[in-house]
């Protein structure tokens, strides 16, 4: 249990984080018992699509209410007007007034977010210079391309100078250069604040943040830095390529240094876990040649978050099942 | 002198420290900072976006139309009447119930209805409440600033509309200034009237809007509400007359309240003069008044007037549609509140 003064290092803070759609028998649980201790920084919060990350994410903004548990954002209550003071906040869809241009736009939130118009105009200016967005400032957002779509989302998010930025799925619906432009956004904002950005698309995450918290079905699987989740998870497994495979499959197999051998079906490579890694390393090029054999690749297998989050995800399936 | 404790003193010194610092606020001060604060940013937005001016030269000659168009009849030449200017004064009875019926009847909820309907259900539905909602402002604060939007529209509506017509039967009739100002009291009655309806039906419009999902819906029920009004009930109260009153549905009638509230200030203004030419046309459409047929076939006019059904007191219906249309404020902002909001 953590003690209550200690909430105030967390930018995020829930506890026991519900949420159930509808009553009875037709009760969906959409989020379940979430405990999010989120610190200054970049921070990821992965699932596949349906796993309760918007859920989350509403219940942080107040747009939804929470079933059950509390939420917190720098120790004011999630959903008060004091907890959005400190949040910037960009949804998976961003979906603007069509008829305003990105100035308007802007300036309206900001007035909205606190700011006197004037303080507002000048502080819209500013983010419309830093997103390349200035000379497009008097055109209305319905001439806007997908890209400058999202930056002026951000700028909207970022107006009233928030504290904690919160990004729904922020890459969906661009192109590779617009996600390019708005991950490299993303990381120079985070300089600056913290940012708890969701995301399906795990080698984005991998690029932006440093701590990462999965979520299936509702509920956290797993919640820690990515490095020590991918030390977590690595596996000593290597990978040999040679110019018959198969022979020389039969060769480690009698080699005392090796737990497990095979050849995989999917690369057709030979896939092997030492038990003495040196050993395998000293030996293996006077094994090539004395058995007359080409190599042409060893190397230790790469495991990226997307290969840990389909096991970590499989596993928990196969638990349930 | 009586003591005081320890514990009073210090709440006092809290309380007294509190106001210094402005924890604690005067009433206005705190219905500014809680209420109204940037609610007036809410209203500029919205208004810019329900008001323009070809909204306005659409719907201000469709609200002048039939009042004008009843201005053509001319009662006053058969009437034998010595002067332009009582001739006019006769139109202006004629003014009485195409204002009611149409101007602020039909044509000006429907304004309102159709204005104020996508204002919180379409936001919803589009997405952009989601952004609204995330930024550092309360729903009641949204709910209010769009709810005075529309409330500020139908004033200039009702305003233009109101005046125009004042100004347009004179012109037809005898474009002497005085006759204007004779109307200024019926006038004042009709604006009166028409923050009634737009209070009332505005608050019905954003009740519906912050409840049901789409916009076209709350549309469609606020049509439902003022053909209810203004024409079924009417046909229940002429057709099955007895029946009406058997089963006490002027409780429900909102035309009948309507035409009570509407007869309410004219009275209190002492606006239009009791006419049969009027009050029988009431007596069909509303059920204010006990319809007659006896006419004095040599005045043509019983300035006498004709008797109430008084089923309600006018006050009486005033008030109750005030504190249904405050309930229906109230509702409105409860259910924004407590909507789920997502895309």
């Amino acid at each position: 249990m953590i003690k209550k003064d200690s909430i105030h290092q967390y930018e995020i803070w829930t506890e026991n984080l519900t949420k159930v759609y509808g009553k009875g028998e037709e009760a969906l649980k959409a989020v379940s018992n979430i405990n999010l201790r989120i610190k200054p920084g970049i921070h990821g919060f992965l699932g596949p699509n349906g796993a309760g990350k918007t859920t989350t994410l509403n219940m942080l903004i107040g747009a939804i209410s929470i079933t059950e548990g509390k939420a917190k954002i720098r120790n004011e209550t999630a959903g008060t007007v004091a907890a959005k003071q400190l949040i910037g906040f960009i949804p998976q869809d961003p979906v603007f007034y069509d008829d305003m241009t990105g100035e308007e736009y802007l300036i309206y939130l900001g007035q909205l977010g606190g700011l006197q118009r004037i303080n507002a105009k000048r502080k819209a200016q500013e983010l419309l210079d830093s997103f390349n967005l200035f000379e497009a400032r008097n055109r209305n957002i319905e001439t806007y391309s997908g890209g400058e779509k999202q930056k002026i989302a951000i700028a909207a998010a970022l107006i009233h100078e928030p504290k904690v930025l919160l990004l729904d799925e922020p890459t969906a619906n661009l192109d590779p250069i617009g996600r390019a432009d708005v991950i490299r956004k993303i990381k120079e904002l985070s300089e600056n604040m913290s940012v708890f950005v969701s995301s399906h698309i795990l080698s984005e995450i991998e690029q932006m943040c440093e701590d990462v918290v999965m979520i299936n079905h509702g509920e956290i699987v797993i919640f820690d830095s990515i490095s020590n989740i991918k030390k977590r998870f690595i596996r000593n497994l290597h990978v040999l390529d040679t110019n018959m495979n198969a022979k020389f499959l039969e060769v480690l197999k009698m080699q005392n240094f090796v737990s497990k051998v095979r050849i995989d079906e999917l690369d057709g490579k030979i896939h092997i876990i030492p038990k003495d890694l040196k050993k395998l390393r000293e030996t293996l090029p006077h094994l090539l040649i004395e058995h007359n054999t080409t190599l042409f690749g060893f190397h230790l297998q790469e495991r990226s978050l997307q290969d840990i989050f389909m096991e970590i995800m499989s596993e928990k399936e196969s638990e349930k099942k | 002198m009586k003591k005081l404790s320890v514990k009073t003193i210090r709440d006092i010194r809290a309380r007294s420290s509190a106001f210094k610092e402005k924890k604690i606020l005067p009433v206005n001060a705190w219905l500014s900072e809680n209420i109204f604060k940037k609610t007036d940013i809410i209203i500029k937005k919205t208004y810019r976006d329900i008001s323009s001016l070809k909204k306005g030269l659409i719907v201000i000659p469709i609200m002048l139309v039939v009042p004008l168009l009843f201005q053509l009849i001319p009662p006053a030449i058969d009437f034998g009447l010595v002067s332009p200017h009582h001739a006019a004064t006769v139109n202006s009875f004629s003014l009485v119930f195409p204002v009611f019926f149409w101007t602020l009847g039909i044509v000006f909820t429907i304004v309102i209805g159709t204005s104020g309907a996508p204002l919180i259900a379409e936001e919803i539905k589009t997405g952009t409440m989601l952004i609204l909602i995330s930024k550092p402002i309360t729903r009641t604060r949204i709910f209010l600033g769009k709810y005075l939007a529309v409330f500020l529209l139908g004033m200039v509506l009702s305003f233009i509309a109101i005046f125009s017509i004042g100004w347009i039967t004179v012109l037809i009739n005898s474009g002497n200034i005085d006759h204007f100002i004779s109307l200024i009291p019926f006038l004042t009655a009709l604006y009166l009237y028409s923050l009634f309806i737009l209070f009332l039906f505005t608050s019905i419009t954003m009740a519906l809007s912050s409840i049901l999902k789409k916009s076209k819906t709350v549309s469609v029920v606020i049509i439902l509400i003022i053909i209810v009004s203004f024409v079924a009930f009417q046909f229940l109260r002429t057709i099955v007359g007895g029946f009406y009153e058997d089963l006490q549905l002027y409780h429900f009638d909102l035309g009948y309240h309507l035409g009570n509230v509407f007869i309410f200030f004219m009275e209190t203004f002492n606006a239009v003069p009791p006419s049969i030419s009027w009050q029988n046309l009431f007596a069909l459409l509303t059920g204010v008044y006990k319809f007659t047929n006896i006419i004095d076939p040599d005045q043509r006019i019983d300035l006498g007037g004709l008797e109430k059904t008084n089923y309600y007191l006018p006050i009486f219906s005033l008030l109750i549609w005030i504190i249904i249309a405050v309930l229906l404020l109230a509702l409105g902002i409860y259910k924004l509140k407590k909507r789920e909001i997502s895309i």
